[in-house]
């Protein structure tokens, strides 16, 4: 018996036993809230008496309104712009850091990840002093003669776009790096020497190849930015309303907790549905089988 | 089919790699094979033809057109890859079709050279697997049909068969040979491998550790009529001994110290060559004549005693111990199953060559 124990792998043997502390974990924290959140944002309950009275989906209803379908279309253009912007600066990066800078590639990847030690705080700040009227870049613009007059750079979403980019671009520069890192360069160039510019050998070879980790980027950039609350709060003053921004609005109310619960589930539901669209359009947008 | 020149070709490598001062003709339609030690520079030479590297100085001629400063993706020059480099993402089909897709070919006439050549590589039943589903062997005739279909000017060969076994290198070595011999297309073909240079090529450049080209010529002018030690050495196998020029203008001799005098043949005297001068002398173990017993009309005559025996299958070798404590390796076939005469270990025995079977090189 001893014998045969050893023989399989543990995780064959036991998958359960292995998975276990993860799912109970995913079920306690993830889906019992979730479940928990659709069904609240469904319950009536009695606004003098606070009994309860029943189903309803006015409250589901009651956010499906231009009103608040806008602000889900702005958070889904912020993050989707996010995602875009993030992999067309992430890329190249990551090659760069997989080929061409590849002996000091593990110096450069700690410099990705240096702005994770410090406070998120402290990243909004330093933005300010560089984003303020008279702050770095309206100085550095006006001393090369760009502009005459300070710009207005805070509160935009200018300065929402180059924080979210600023925030969430290692987590984009990761999973790709690590699927470039594992690309034989020789593909590109054999890719070369059969005739292909560089654009098309990105096109036919490049992203198919490193497939997987440009949609584990993409998707690790779209999904929270979808959802992101502090960055617009702080950059963007109050102009611009976000998902974010409308469910801590309702959580934090008085009495609006189960309105916060609904809205939660419409966006939650536009995002997967958005996710699923993107993720079938990538799919097909980057031709070939996927792989590693 | 077109001709290579190199002109003063240089290139320096970060890693220490140098291509220096390269000059060299590849005729057009030939099978070339350019042959020397691991990291001589022989495959960097390769990727200036192809143009992944650009060139320190010098210039690369396709035929008599300037090619130096093209871009690779322009140049009618093919390479195949050591490890292949097949698209991993794409089946058989794709892959020797991406450059006919890339010249937006019609479909129709893609499918017909696709097929045409898959036929003619015996891929026909692997046209949809992808690349990873097939055999080393298999997978080389990918590589070599992605590159032909396009019907290069020039096809570049790095290695391409050093991840294959033995007797499957031995097949894909004639494959190549009949390939070439009906496509009339310039190889290339680069390996550190002498067997393989010497089975393929129609031309054969030596590149010694400095980048240097050391000797050009067909095969068996390498061989039999090596022009420098680290040739005589680096081509099969041969025996090297060190002794002094005699008798340069009537019957010239070496004096090998504490051995004797041994009668060469010198048909063209170089300038180098001096009464007297140290200079070395290339022996190959196959012209040497092993026996016990002691026999006339040879030029050359040897006496030793055998030292270690190795069979080889087609031949056996014997190591030799001569007086001087000097070792010397002799290759005989073994043309019978029951030889006359049977050499044992500790044999004292007779070694005999002719001295026309000697090559003289500078010290």
């Amino acid at each position: 018996m001893k014998i045969k124990f050893l023989r399989t792998p543990p995780s064959t043997q036991f998958p359960f036993t292995i998975g276990a502390p993860a799912m109970i974990w995913q079920v306690l924290f993830f889906y019992l809230p979730l479940a928990i959140l659709a069904i609240s944002s469904i319950l009536q309950f009695s606004e003098e008496t606070g009994i309860f009275e029943g189903l309803t989906f006015q409250k589901i209803a009651f956010f499906l309104r231009p009103l608040y379908l806008k602000v889900i279309l702005l958070s889904f253009f912020l993050a989707l712009g996010n995602a875009i912007l993030c992999l067309l600066i992430a890329y190249p990066l990551a090659y760069f850091i997989a080929f061409i800078g590849k002996r000091y590639k593990n110096f450069f990847l700690f410099l990705l990840i240096v702005p994770f030690w410090t406070n998120f705080l402290l990243h909004i700040y330093a933005w300010f002093f560089v984003l303020e009227k008279e702050g770095f870049l309206n100085n550095l613009l006006r001393g090369i003669g760009a502009i005459s007059e300070p710009l207005q750079l805070l509160n935009t979403p200018f300065a929402i776009m180059i924080m979210m980019v600023y925030y969430y671009l290692p987590f984009m520069v990761m999973p790709l790096y690590s699927s470039l890192e594992k690309m034989d360069v020789r593909l590109v160039e054999a890719s070369l020497d059969l005739g292909a510019s560089w654009g098309q050998t990105l096109r036919r070879v490049m992203l198919p190849v490193t497939k997987r980790g440009l949609m584990a980027g993409f998707f690790l950039v779209y999904i929270p930015s979808f959802g992101e609350f502090a960055i617009p709060e702080f950059m963007g003053g109050d102009k611009l309303m976000f998902v974010g921004t409308v469910i801590s609005n309702y959580i934090l109310g008085d009495e609006t907790g189960s309105l916060g619960a609904a809205f939660t589930l419409v966006a939650s539901l536009f995002l997967l549905a958005s996710a699923a669209l993107l993720y079938w359009l990538i799919d097909r947008l980057i031709p070939g089988r996927r792989h590693g | 089919m077109r001709s290579i020149k190199l002109e003063k070709l240089k290139k320096t490598v970060k890693e220490g790699t140098i291509i220096p001062d390269v000059n060299l003709l590849i005729p057009a339609g030939k099978f070339f094979a350019l042959l020397g030690p691991s990291g001589c520079g022989k495959t960097t030479l390769l990727r200036l033809i192809a143009g992944l590297e650009s060139a320190d100085a010098g210039k690369i001629f396709l035929g008599d057109q300037d090619i130096t400063d093209w871009p690779i993706h322009k140049r009618p020059i093919n390479i195949v890859f050591q490890n292949y480099a097949l698209f991993p993402h794409l089946d058989v089909f794709d892959n020797v079709a991406y450059s006919l897709k890339l010249k937006k070919l019609p479909k129709a006439e893609i499918e017909q050279k696709v097929t045409k050549i898959l036929e003619a590589f015996h891929l026909e039943n692997h046209i949809y697997k992808l690349t990873s589903q097939l055999s080393g062997g298999q997978q080389q005739r990918v590589a070599l049909a992605r590159a032909i279909v396009n019907e290069p000017d020039v096809l570049l060969l790095d290695e391409p068969l050093a991840a294959l076994d033995f007797k499957l290198r031995e097949r894909m070595l004639i494959e190549l040979i009949e390939l070439q011999d009906k496509l009339k297309t310039t190889f290339i073909y680069v390996t550190h491998d002498q067997f393989e240079a010497l089975t393929v090529a129609d031309q054969m450049a030596i590149m010694n550790h400095r980048g240097e080209i050391e000797q050009i010529g067909t095969p068996k002018e390498i061989y039999e009529f090596p022009g420098s030690s680290f040739v005589a050495r680096f081509v099969g196998t041969t025996n090297i001994l060190g002794g002094k020029l005699r008798n340069l203008n009537a019957d010239p001799e070496i004096e090998i110290a504490n051995l004797g005098n041994f009668k060469v043949s010198i048909p063209q005297v170089k300038e180098w060559m001096k009464e007297g001068c140290d200079m070395l002398m290339s022996l190959r173990p196959e012209k040497i004549f092993i026996s016990k017993k002691e026999v006339k009309n040879f030029s050359n005559h040897l006496k030793g005693t055998v030292q270690s025996i190795v069979y080889h299958g087609r031949s056996t070798q014997y190591n030799i111990l001569l007086k001087n404590s000097m070792r010397i390796q002799v290759f005989e076939q073994n043309e019978e199953h029951f030889p006359q005469e049977v050499i044992d270990y500790d044999n004292e025995v007779n070694l005999y060559w002719q001295k026309e079977n000697v090559v003289i090189l500078e010290k």
